[in-house]
């Protein structure tokens, strides 16, 4: 077991390093730099705060400082906000994503899994065609249209709830719900198909014959087997709500991440851009790892192998 | 044996429905068990003896399958119309089942130890270090080597023989009155089958159990059911003491299917006679006998209609004219 | 001896079996008909319309649904009909056309991976991978910000980042068709590599195939979306939803209708995909076959 989270460790790793480098590399495709303003600067002003930035290093050189660095903690220099270091900026919209996301995904669970389930359990009864209809329409609809629908309910017409912003627990919840729904339909699905297969498993069967009352049945075989692939499917969910949030970001003007990712990209500020993209890499790739871990511990199969 | 049966199977009938129309898997058919005896019920895949076996703990799957009559009489009571609390207070403690593929019949994430002192916590009372106690002296009985470790693993861990035997300490953990095996050595070779079925007669006449033991393997049924059940498409065709069956099967299915076990005491050169034909279609079945597309003496008689069982010999019963 | 006799099933091909199954799922036919409808809609309208979706009115700005505008006029007084219809122009586009990249980069890839093995496949499936690990919306910003903001520009930055589903699905069905044994009877016949492709290897892969791409389109609509909602969609004055609901957003109190109206026609066309994806899924699934 220990092997294989070493193995897995080291694999996030490389996995990282690709794509620092390649992200690195398409940014300096990018047309323009990064000193492009309305007015153009003086070319030896630029000259001056590209030798200061070392942008005028040649390119493997840029790129092995900047892993260096990575190590010391330092993602470099925002280079449209020349006062703060990207590290330093990322920190500060961190905790505004990642409450969104993992509130979110704590919604996305507490409905999606037991909706699933009732409808496994009940099937072909009201709640089962009910949840199947929720689980196929809103993983269809992106979050940002069903905020943009939640938006103009909830605030424009009833005046109940506010359009964005941050810091009250008010301005967390539709942004939440939005960010939620798909993943808690993906999830409702899933749970719902895995239950169905566990429900027909021959050791089930096995339990019942043996008289084992339902719930007991329900709660020790059938909950814990079903939940096994949700988790697998609930880890890059989680990763991608903490990543794909930015557009809700956007929509509800959260000071998160994400909005500074668009941010920089127009500015082509190139460290606040490597910055989050390895942000984000770092993030998926991390709670994948957990992920994984996680369900060796959930399946014993896997433990042993 | 002069009590009542302890089980009294009557005129059992279940059928299931599928896209492709009804399938009368079980066509009334009534068989007994005594308290301590064993009988075996026989026939080949899908002739419905499973299905019988599962009608009486009631585990058919309802949709697609339905129980349409019949009773099955425990000590005298009548399970199909038992209210569902009664039914699960009997199943495991008073019948118990041991199915044909331990593997997926054991729950992989839970270890062999718990899904015994489940059963003991359910219907013995029995918790935590007691339990665990028991459950490894129950391993130990099925002669599975260290016990109170193997206790703790997991099915996966263990090899189609120990899997099997640790089905069987499940069965008798609560010392059950009648035990129903489906087929329980099918999945494991010709060793283990001999040592899993020798374990299970043992503890059977130790306890004195009923059981009744599903198979298709007519070889390894006359040395340990006293009666035997041929079933053939959802009917008992035959049915009568082992020494009947053997030394004198009459219905031309059991004779078939005696003519195609290999025998030892046969000269190896010999060939192997199967039961000609095809198993029948359980939705189309024919007006007449079952069999009687594959059977050389079907007379006009058997497929106008199908005969019923008639005593040929004292305790000795055929659906042949 | 007796005479035996079997039933015989009618014999019905693959794809006559799943067209029938798809047929009965109410669901996807319903998809398949609103994308149909767009679709014509989208050609004929520009014909029968008297709007232009540049055309500015400024005499009547932000008003909400009449007789004169159906679905009534946004800030520089452009009708939001046709501005809508245009922009789903705009999405069936980019829904069709960056799947034919994923295809054309995918489907090789897949194939290459799958039939050659050993370190080639190994290596592939590591980019696979690295590719994996990027978050799907940002790099599209990125090679959007590369590649520019004409309408193939963003076919392009969409259709590189979503061809590793496909890839890794053709690759999955090349090997386990590889093991099948029609294959090695084909091979045994004589039949060269690329004629086993071509005569095996693609029809059966073809099923899982269509199905993702076809739950591949939505998440391309919304990508395109996406991008025109940050405001690096394509250069305006081409409509598209994204960006009437960026504009919309601003006086999203004053006239609501501007954000509602392309976010619903969003949601329609992409569940319409997902509807029939999931009647295609169902229909084509060989463990569904009688």
């Amino acid at each position: 077991m220990t092997k294989y989270i070493i193995q897995r460790i080291f694999w996030l790793f490389v996995v990282l390093f690709v794509v620092s480098f390649i992200t690195f590399s398409l940014m300096h495709l990018v047309p323009g730099g990064p000193w492009d303003r309305e007015k153009a600067l003086d070319e030896r002003v630029v000259a001056a705060l590209n030798a200061k930035y070392g942008l005028d290093k040649p390119f493997i050189v840029q790129f092995g400082n900047y892993i260096a660095g990575i190590f010391r903690g330092d993602l470099g220099v925002s280079y449209s906000r020349q006062d703060r270091d990207v590290t330093a900026i990322l920190l500060e919209g961190l905790p505004k994503t990642a409450t969104l996301g993992i509130t979110a995904f704590i919604l996305a669970i507490l409905i999606g899994v037991p909706l699933g389930m009732a409808a496994a359990l009940k099937q072909n009864s009201i709640i089962d065609y009910i949840s199947v209809l929720f689980a196929t329409v809103f993983a269809s609809i992106p979050g940002f249209v069903l905020g943009i629908l939640l938006m103009i309910i909830f605030s424009v017409t009833l005046h109940w709830l506010p359009t964005g912003g941050w810091g009250s627990v008010r301005q967390v919840i539709m942004p939440a719900f939005a960010l939620a729904t798909l993943p808690a339909a993906f999830i409702a699905r899933i749970t719902r198909a895995s239950t169905l297969e566990v429900m027909r498993q021959d050791y089930v069967r096995t339990a019942r014959a043996m008289g084992i009352k339902h719930r007991v049945i329900l709660i020790r075989h059938i909950l814990r087997n079903a939940l096994i692939p949700v988790i697998t499917v609930a880890g890059p969910e989680l990763a991608f709500l903490v990543s794909g949030s930015f557009i809700i970001e956007n929509l509800f003007s959260i000071p998160g991440i994400g909005r500074l990712f668009v941010n920089g990209v127009f500015a082509r500020d190139y460290g606040l851009i490597m910055g989050t993209i390895l942000f984000y890499a770092f993030a998926v790739a991390f709670i994948n790892l957990v992920v994984d871990i996680m369900y060796g511990v959930i399946d014993p199969r896997i433990r042993y192998d | 044996m002069s009590d009542a049966p302890l089980l009294d199977v009557r005129d059992l009938s279940v059928n299931f429905h599928t896209q492709d129309g009804i399938v009368r898997a079980v066509d009334g058919v009534s068989y007994n068990v005594s308290r301590g005896e064993t009988i075996a019920l026989v026939g080949e895949s899908g002739c419905g003896k499973t299905v019988s076996a599962l009608s009486i703990l009631r585990l058919i799957p309802d949709p697609p399958g339905k129980i349409v009559s019949g009773q099955t009489l425990f000590d005298g009571q009548d399970l199909l119309s038992l209210p569902a609390n009664r039914m699960e207070d009997i199943r495991g403690d008073r019948i118990a089942m041991i199915f044909q593929e331990p593997l997926t019949s054991l729950d992989p994430v839970l270890t062999i130890g718990r899904q015994i002192t489940e059963a003991l916590e359910r219907h013995r009372d029995m918790h935590g270090h007691v339990a665990m106690e028991e459950a490894i002296r129950l391993l130990k009985l099925v002669g599975i080597p260290q016990p109170d470790q193997r206790v703790k693993d997991y099915p996966h861990q263990f090899s189609g023989g120990m899997r099997q035997r640790a089905m069987i300490a499940l069965a008798i953990s609560c010392e059950p009155e009648l035990i129903i095996a489906d087929e329980p050595t099918t999945v494991v070779d010709v060793t283990i089958q001999a040592q899993l079925l020798e374990l299970i007669r043992s503890i059977t006449e130790r306890l004195n159990t009923a059981l009744i033991l599903i198979t298709h393997n007519l070889g390894i049924v006359a040395r340990y059911a006293r009666r035997v059940y041929v079933m053939y498409a959802g009917h008992i065709v035959e049915h009568g003491s082992a020494l009947d069956i053997y030394q004198r099967p009459y219905h031309p299915y059991t004779k078939g299917l005696l003519a195609s076990v290999p025998r030892l005491d046969e000269p190896r050169k010999i060939r192997l006679q199967p039961v000609e034909g095809q198993p029948p279609d359980l939705i189309q079945l024919p007006k007449g006998c079952a069999f009687g597309p594959r059977c050389a003496g079907c007379t006009d008689g058997c497929r106008e209609s199908s005969p019923p069982l008639i005593e040929i010999a004292p305790g000795h019963f055929a659906a042949c004219s | 001896m007796t005479v035996i006799t079997e039933s015989v099933r009618a014999h019905r091909s693959l794809w006559g079996d799943a067209f029938i199954r798809l047929r009965r799922n109410r669901l996807a036919i319903t998809g398949g008909v609103i994308i149909l409808l767009v679709a014509l809609t989208t050609i004929i309208y520009p014909f029968l319309s008297k709007y232009d979706f540049a055309s500015q009115d400024l005499d009547s700005v932000l008003t909400g649904p009449s007789k004169e505008h159906w679905l009534g006029t946004d800030e520089l007084g452009r009708d939001v009909l046709t501005r809508l219809i245009f922009g789903a122009r705009t999405s069936l586009a980019v829904g069709i056309f960056t799947q034919l990249i994923v295809l054309g980069i995918g489907l090789p890839i897949g194939a290459i991976s799958g039939a050659a093995g050993g370190k080639i496949d190994n290596f592939i499936m590591r980019f696979v991978d690295v590719m994996y690990a990027f978050p799907d919306l940002l790099l599209i910003i990125l090679l959007r910000a590369i590649l520019g903001g004409s309408i193939y520009m963003i076919f392009f930055a969409i259709g590189l980042v979503s061809w590793v589903g496909v890839a890794r699905l053709v690759r999955g069905q090349t090997l386990s068709l590889k093991q099948r044994d029609f294959v090695t009877a084909a091979r045994v016949s004589g039949g060269s590599g690329s004629y086993v492709t071509t005569r095996h290897l693609i029809p059966n892969s073809l099923g899982p195939v269509i199905v993702a791409v076809t739950f591949n389109i939505p998440r391309a609509i919304f990508a395109e979306a996406a991008l025109a909602y940050i405001g690096i969609g394509v250069k305006p004055p081409t409509p598209s939803w994204g960006a009437m609901i960026r504009d919309g957003n601003n006086v999203i109190f004053a006239a609501p209708h501007l954000v509602l109206f392309p976010a619903i026609a969003i949601a329609i066309l992409m569940l319409s995909f997902t509807f029939l994806g999931d009647g295609l899924r169902d229909a084509l699934d060989p463990r569904l076959r009688r």
